[in-house]
């Protein structure tokens, strides 16, 4: 589908021109945030007039109509709406795993979108961390090497690396099933060793996407509870994207979507009381 | 081509044929009964086309080789008898006489009277299996054309009565017409079209022939077609009489050839009619009925039988024929025939001395030799059967060098199979949730393979077919390197199309078969939740139900019979005619056979896997292998089985019993700590090696089950057991090939036991591996933790292959069979390359040889260059002359006195003074330098030296049927010393025989051109008749052109006949051709690659679709695009360099084993790495499967996350 959204050689001439004006500097700041993180005050997540479009050569599909968007950092934001409505793609888009046709986004003050596509992997590596539906745990490795994949791909030695992976699993409870492999494992037990992999490294921003999404009701507790005990404890963002009023409630804040918009992006609920109130 | 693998190629047509018209009748019957599952087995086909070529194009692998090889064997068997047919014409036996012959007056085949020609005619008046007979001179003489000056050495001389030529079919003239003899004029002859090339000869011009040191000139008066009497040599053609007036004849002739009732091919066969009643004629009664008389005794009857049974051909059949005829009351023709075939002879000869019947032997020898006034040599037929012997035997080869590649074709479908499952597991799930049975899901399977099967066989054969041809091609401009004019003709019969097509089809059934059983046995929901592939045994059946099923694949078709008189009686019609074609159809054998062979394995099949049953099989086939058979493989495969069996049967306990597991190791390391005995003792460094591995490995594991705390888990089980299995399996097959021969003797083994060992220990090797590989993957992961970045990489590329073990070890299989196959292939080859690289210890140091005609021998060698102002003494440092003759001999204390055939090479002093042949052995009180028996021979005429095919080897192979038919006895050339050996030679043309004592055994390289060296001044001295030098070789002196040196030889002593040649040359040319041909073959071997390189192709492929959502995980988790891309590389490295890890090492390990073997043949042989080829192996296999993985690995790196995670 990618190679169907626009010219091939507009793709090479887009990709040549960052290249050439992405100026050293900017790539040695981008390194420095992707190391170190920056002193936010205020927005971690800040987007204004994205839009998104998919085109399947038959059909366009307008996934994103001019989305604005803004997260604080250490706030926990659940974005919801109906099937369809482009609650995903926000997401993708946000977090860098997709591109936009237009728009501005900002993540830690830093234009992702414009970054080449390897300094966004070390980024993504670093300072991101992703939840996502079942299954998404590679089969063939164990608990713990799943968990220590992002800390190798940012370059931490293996000793380290396994340490505190093995911190990590035991935080969110799953210390005796290390050495298991994922189709070894239930729906919950799978679900904390993907949130043990998205945290691992400590990152800036967490990104869920139906993080619950295949879970019976008293797991899904279990796994929110872990969420947001988390959040609170090392003051991290989530963004999450959820089907359930539940879960939902739960957010600092809902963001809700339609037909690609923004509908309510949940401030002035915020401010009387949160979400959760 | 006539037979493959002795069984006659109609039959193998025949049978093949029925197997595939049963296949195609059973899956027909299936099709129709079970239609929906046909249409979903076809639905498949055209869904995704790349995917139907590439299947198609990985199963047409075994009907290409196949046919390649039935299209090499068919041309040179066709190009052999082309050859044969073009030389002979309508020549099909030649009569000549039985007594003389050999000897030092080589004056060519003895005459005998005109008129015994004139007997014969009468004699076989009104015998209409023959239609021409002519009388004959055959001769040769060096020739000059006068005009040209050009000539030839060794021209044949034929003379001819023209009256008698009916049935031959007059001359052809090459200007077109025939062409008379009784046309030339008083000193007119005709010469043929190879004497008009060779001496551009004609009509007109004088040919003068130098015989018996007279120049005769005669006038070229016409100039005719080769063949038949023209022959295909240059030759020069003349009526009788004048050929008696020139070899001073008259009144004799030495020949009579007979032309059978028929044309050129098919006079051939009446070809055992004809030489029965000839023999008949020639014999003596008498004489033939005191050899029925003396061999028609039980022993020796016996002895026959036994003997018979080891040969194949028309010997057999003639042997069967003796042993009949001789218990017959009295002398049949039949037996006259087989009694007066020099072949024949021999064999009964052979089985009398080694039947230890020393005293018949000799009887029987002076009878034999009593029994016929003349000899008649059935040419054609014997020819024609040699070409199809060189067809088969090449045809042979080829298939045991293409079983490699057949095999790693087989696999490569498995593979496709295999992984067409793993595509289509919802849907088979989605068909067995709707109610399909296992049996259902293989019949889909089989519907969907049999049609790719159907197509791939054609394409197969077809590709095959033009890769043959692509072969000789290549073959005929390797042989266009030397001087012969032999060309292969491309010929393939419509029957080995027809046997490559079928066979290369049930191949590939068969594999579809076994491998849509393997898939439908999948685990559905393990599919569904991804969990990966694990190799473990499913639950058996209960043995009443495993015997219901035999007791019913045994009555199925009285079943049938039943239920049609059942619905025939109650008038259902349409249903008894039904259950009446299913009764036929598994009454046709075939089906029958398959449903019951089907149900015996079934039911027996738990008992294979528990281990007793495989035990035993095993057991039993070794002691087959031992015993009955005498055959290596049976043997070795037998011994693997038991392997098998044990360790299943240790599995099987352990998981019944956990204290077992520590007796896995320790069993292990009782096979190491035996096998490092037998190395110690035999100070064998191979086995010493393979003993302490299996000792040390046997160890960990005992320690392994001894640390393990708590209940054994069974995946720690199946590693004790299939590890031991594995690693004995491999000490095994890599003992070197004789270390069990003290005790089991020497057992029959070809060339199939290179592909059963190379196939065996690939395999071993594969499954040690692969069920150790977590250990490999640890390893990996330690040895990259030290590089940082890369090191997530590699915990991805090393992960997936190893979660998919089944997948993984089919690849590394492959490849790991095909690295081996083109190693072993460039070891030998270089190892029998370098066995000529030293040129001086071959041709004895010498640079020239020249031949010039007995029948006009150059005086004094030295004085004739001195008088020849075309060359200069000086240039030559040293001269050496010897004259060749076939003798019988015999040794003085042997157990048998019969005189035996073999050769003496009468050599001069300057022959003694300067040769560099080297010894293999030199008698005690002779040596210790080669110059000192050379010295020896000098000094005493009657010492002589033999040849290294004169003395026997060892192990009673290598030479055997090459060698002369008298051996020394008491002695081997193993053999470091020996004591002086007396023999006796035995010149049968002048009776004369001369005591010898053998002193040394040349070296095997030696160009020796008799087997029995002696010096020239023994000869003069015993014979009463001059002997002629007839060959001379010579040392050119330093800064020497020898290729000039070597022309103006031959043009010097033209008149002599002299033919020369530069002996580094012709070792050189035999080398290019040997080179060549071992190229063509590794080429040919090589086509297996190309299918193991497309697999990591395919795999890499498939593993991009299925990993998608993966991809998209890791992209999100921070893997740049290079690294996922690495990753696939990495992956591919993985597989294809354990696999030539795998390949190379056994390879080695096996080729060391062959050379050792070879080498007690052939000495000079030694192993050596030929580290250059090897590495160009490896490099170009694994850059070759980079490409092929770059492309998927690209496609890899490209997926987009955010749509990877979308992808369901």
């Amino acid at each position: 589908m990618r190679g169907l959204e626009r010219p091939r050689f507009l793709k090479y001439i887009h990709k040549w021109k960052n290249l050439v004006s992405f100026s050293t500097d900017k790539i040695a700041r981008a390194n420095k945030i992707a190391q170190d993180g920056v002193e936010l005050n205020g927005e971690i997540i800040s987007a204004s007039k994205v839009f998104k479009t998919y085109d399947t050569g038959r059909v366009k599909v307008e996934a994103l109509r001019g989305v604005d968007l803004l997260v604080k950092k250490g706030e926990m934001v659940a974005i919801m709406g109906p099937s369809g409505c482009g609650k995903t793609t926000l997401l993708n888009c946000l977090s860098g795993l997709d591109s936009t046709d237009s728009g501005e986004i900002f993540i830690e003050d830093m234009e992702l979108h414009r970054l080449p596509d390897d300094q966004r992997s070390d980024y993504r590596a670093r300072r991101m961390g992703f939840v996502f539906q079942l299954y998404n745990l590679l089969p063939v490795l164990t608990a713990v090497e799943n968990v220590e994949m992002p800390l190798l791909v940012s370059g931490i030695g293996q000793k380290e690396a396994r340490e505190r992976s093995l911190e990590m699993l035991d935080k969110v409870g799953l210390s005796g099933w290390v050495r298991h492999l994922p189709g070894e494992l239930s729906g919950g037990q799978r679900q904390r060793v993907t949130i043990a992999r998205a945290l691992v490294n400590n990152p800036a921003i967490i990104w869920a996407d139906e993080p619950t999404g295949d879970l019976d009701s008293e797991t899904t507790q279990e796994i929110m509870d872990l969420m947001l005990t988390l959040n609170k404890e090392n003051a991290q963002t989530f963004v999450m994207v959820t089907h359930s009023q539940e879960v939902g409630q739960m957010a600092d804040r809902i963001v809700r979507m339609r037909d690609g918009r923004i509908a309510d992006d949940g401030l002035a609920a915020a401010k009387n009381g949160g979400a959760k109130g | 081509m006539q037979e493959l693998f002795g069984v006659s190629m109609n039959l193998l047509m025949v049978i093949l044929l029925s197997i595939f018209i049963a296949i195609m009748a059973v899956v027909g019957f299936m099709a129709w009964r079970n239609r929906i599952m046909l249409k979903l087995g076809l639905r498949n086909i055209p869904r995704r086309r790349a995917q139907t070529i590439l299947i198609v194009v990985g199963s047409m692998l075994s009907a290409v080789i196949i046919a390649a090889a039935f299209g090499t064997g068919d041309t040179i068997s066709f190009s052999i008898r082309d050859a044969t047919i073009q030389g002979l014409g309508n020549i099909d036996e030649i009569v000549t006489s039985a007594r003389g012959g050999g000897g030092f007056q080589a004056g060519g085949l003895p005459y005998f009277p005109r008129s015994r020609f004139d007997e014969l005619q009468r004699d076989l008046a009104g015998f209409d299996a023959i239609d021409g007979m002519a009388p004959s001179i055959g001769g040769r003489a060096p020739a000059l054309n006068l005009r040209t000056s050009l000539t030839d050495g060794q021209t044949e001389i034929v003379a001819v009565d023209p009256d008698f030529m009916q049935g031959f079919g007059e001359f052809q003239s090459v200007s077109g017409g025939d062409f008379s003899l009784n046309s030339l004029s008083e000193n007119g002859v005709a010469v043929n079209a190879e004497a008009m090339e060779e001496m551009e000869l004609r009509t007109g011009d004088t040919v003068r022939l130098f015989l018996e040191g007279q120049e005769i000139d005669f006038q070229v008066e016409g100039v005719v077609e080769d063949g038949g009497f023209a022959g295909a040599n240059p030759t020069v053609l003349m009526p009788l009489d004048r050929g008696q007036a020139l070899f001073d004849r008259p009144g004799q002739i030495n020949s009579i050839a007979v032309s059978n009732r028929g044309g050129a091919v098919s006079g051939a066969e009446a070809s055992e009619e004809v030489a029965t009643r000839l023999r008949v004629l020639f014999a003596d009664r008498g004489v033939a009925e005191e050899l029925r008389v003396l061999l028609n005794r039980q022993e020796v009857l016996s002895l026959l039988e036994q003997r018979e049974e080891t040969l194949t051909g028309n010997i057999q059949g003639d042997i069967a024929t003796l042993r009949q005829e001789l218990q017959l009351p009295q002398v049949s023709d039949g037996l006259i025939r087989v009694l007066a075939d020099s072949a024949v002879r021999g064999q009964v000869l052979d089985i009398l001395g080694e039947g230890g019947l020393a005293q018949l032997e000799g009887q029987a020898d002076t009878l034999f030799g009593n029994l016929s006034e003349m000899d008649v040599t059935e040419i054609k037929r014997t020819l024609l059967e040699l070409a199809d012997a060189a067809g088969s035997g090449v045809t042979t080869f080829f298939i045991v060098l293409g079983l490699f590649s057949v095999m790693v074709g087989v696999l490569l479908i498995f593979l496709i199979f295999v992984m067409l499952a793993a595509a289509r597991r919802t849907e088979m799930g989605m068909a067995r949730a709707l109610g399909a049975k296992r049996g259902h899901l293989v019949q889909m399977f089989m519907f969907e393979g049999t049609t790719y099967d159907l197509v791939a066989a054609a394409l197969g054969t077809t590709i095959g077919l033009g890769v043959g041809l692509l072969l000789m091609a290549f073959a005929n401009q390797i042989v266009a390197g030397s001087s012969e004019d032999f060309r292969f003709l491309y010929r393939i019969e419509p029957r080995s199309a027809v046997v490559a097509y079928c066979l290369g089809m049930i191949i590939t059934f068969a594999t579809v078969v076994v491998s849509a059983y393997r898939v439908s046995r999948m685990n559905i929901v393990e599919a569904v939740r991804g969990l990966p592939e694990v190799m473990k045994p499913v639950d058996e059946e209960a043995i009443s139900l495993r015997l219901s099923q035999l007791g019913w694949s045994l009555i199925r078709p009285l079943v049938f019979l039943a239920r049609f008189f059942i619905r025939l009686a109650g008038s259902q019609f349409a249903g008894a005619l039904r259950s009446l074609g299913a009764f036929a159809l598994w009454i046709l054998l075939v089906p029958w056979f398959v449903d019951i062979a089907a149900a015996l394995v079934k039911f027996a099949w738990p008992y294979v896997l528990r281990g007793w049953l495989t035990l035993l099989f095993g057991a039993y086939i070794t002691y087959l292998g031992v015993g009955p058979w005498n055959q290596t493989a049976s043997f070795t495969i037998g011994v693997s089985l038991m392997i098998v069996g044990l360790g299943m049967m240790l599995r099987m306990a352990a998981t019944r019993w956990e204290g077992i597991t520590p007796a896995i190791g320790l069993l292990t390391a009782v096979g190491g700590a035996v096998t490092l005995g037998h190395g110690i003792v035999a100070s064998n460094a191979l086995s010493s090696l393979i003993g302490a591995g299996l000792l040390l490995a046997g160890l960990i594991m005992t320690a392994a089950s001894q640390f393990r705390k708590g209940a054994m888990p069974p995946d720690f089980v199946d590693r004790q057991a299939f590890t031991f299995i594995g690693l004995i399996m491999l000490g095994w097959w890599i003992l070197p090939f004789d270390t069990l021969e003290p005790v089991i003797g020497d057992l029959n083994g070809g060339i199939e036991m290179f592909f059963v060992s190379g196939v065996s220990v690939v395999a071993a090797a594969v499954w040690t591996v692969m069920y150790n590989a977590d250990l490999l993957l640890k390893a990996t992961g330690f040895v990259s933790s030290g590089i940082g970045k890369i090191r997530p990489v590699v915990v991805i590329a090393v992960a997936y292959p190893m979660s998919a073990k089944f997948r993984t070890g089919l690849t590394l299989a492959m490849f790991a069979l095909v690295i081996f196959t083109l190693i072993v292939m460039s070891i030998l080859n270089n190892a029998f390359g370098n066995t000529l690289s030293d040129a001086d210890e071959v041709t004895g140091g010498w640079d020239i040889e020249a031949t010039v005609a007995p029948n006009s021998p150059i005086e004094d060698i030295r004085g004739a260059i001195e008088a020849e102002p075309g060359l200069n003494p000086s240039d030559f440092a040293a001269i050496g002359g010897f004259i060749v003759a076939p003798v019988v001999a015999r040794q003085g204390n042997a157990e048998s006195q019969r005189w035996e055939g073999s050769s003496v090479q009468a050599v001069d002093d300057g022959f003694l003074n300067a040769t560099e042949y080297d010894f293999q052995i030199i008698a005690d009180g002779y040596g210790p330098a080669r110059q000192d028996v050379w010295q020896a021979l000098k000094d005493n005429p009657n010492l002589a030296v033999v040849s290294y095919a004169t003395a026997p080897s060892q192990d009673g192979g290598g030479f055997g049927d090459q060698g002369p038919d008298f051996q020394l006895e008491g002695m081997t050339v193993e053999d470091v010393t020996m004591s002086p050996i007396d023999i006796e030679v035995l010149e049968p043309q002048s009776d004369t025989m001369v005591p010898y004592t053998v002193i040394g055994v040349l070296r095997a390289v030696a160009d020796n051109s008799g087997n029995i060296l002696i010096s020239k001044e023994s000869v003069d001295a015993a014979f009463p008749f001059p002997v002629p030098l007839t060959t001379y070789r010579f040392r050119a002196a330093e800064g020497v052109d020898v290729k000039e040196t070597s022309r103006a030889l031959e043009s010097s002593f033209l008149e002599n006949g002299a033919e020369t040649s530069v002996l580094k040359e012709v070792i050189d040319q035999a080398v290019s051709v040997n080179r060549g041909f071992n190229n063509l073959m590794t080429g040919f071997m090589g086509m297996g690659l190309v299918v193991g390189i497309a697999a990591l192709g395919v795999i890499s492929l498939r593993a991009v679709v299925e990993r998608r959502q993966h991809i998209g995980v890791l992209r999100a988790i921070g893997y740049r695009q290079g690294m996922i891309q690495l990753s696939f590389l990495f992956e591919s490295s993985f597989v294809a360099l354990l696999g030539v890890i795998i390949g190379v090492a056994l390879g080695a390990i096996i080729s060391y084993n062959l050379v050792q073997s070879i080498a007690n043949d052939i000495p000079g042989l030694q192993f050596s790495m030929p580290w250059l080829q090897i590495s160009v192996i490896i490099v170009i296999t694994y850059l070759f499967s980079m490409l092929t993985t770059y492309l998927p690995a690209r496609q890899a790196g490209n997926v987009h996350p955010a749509e990877a995670l979308r992808y369901e």
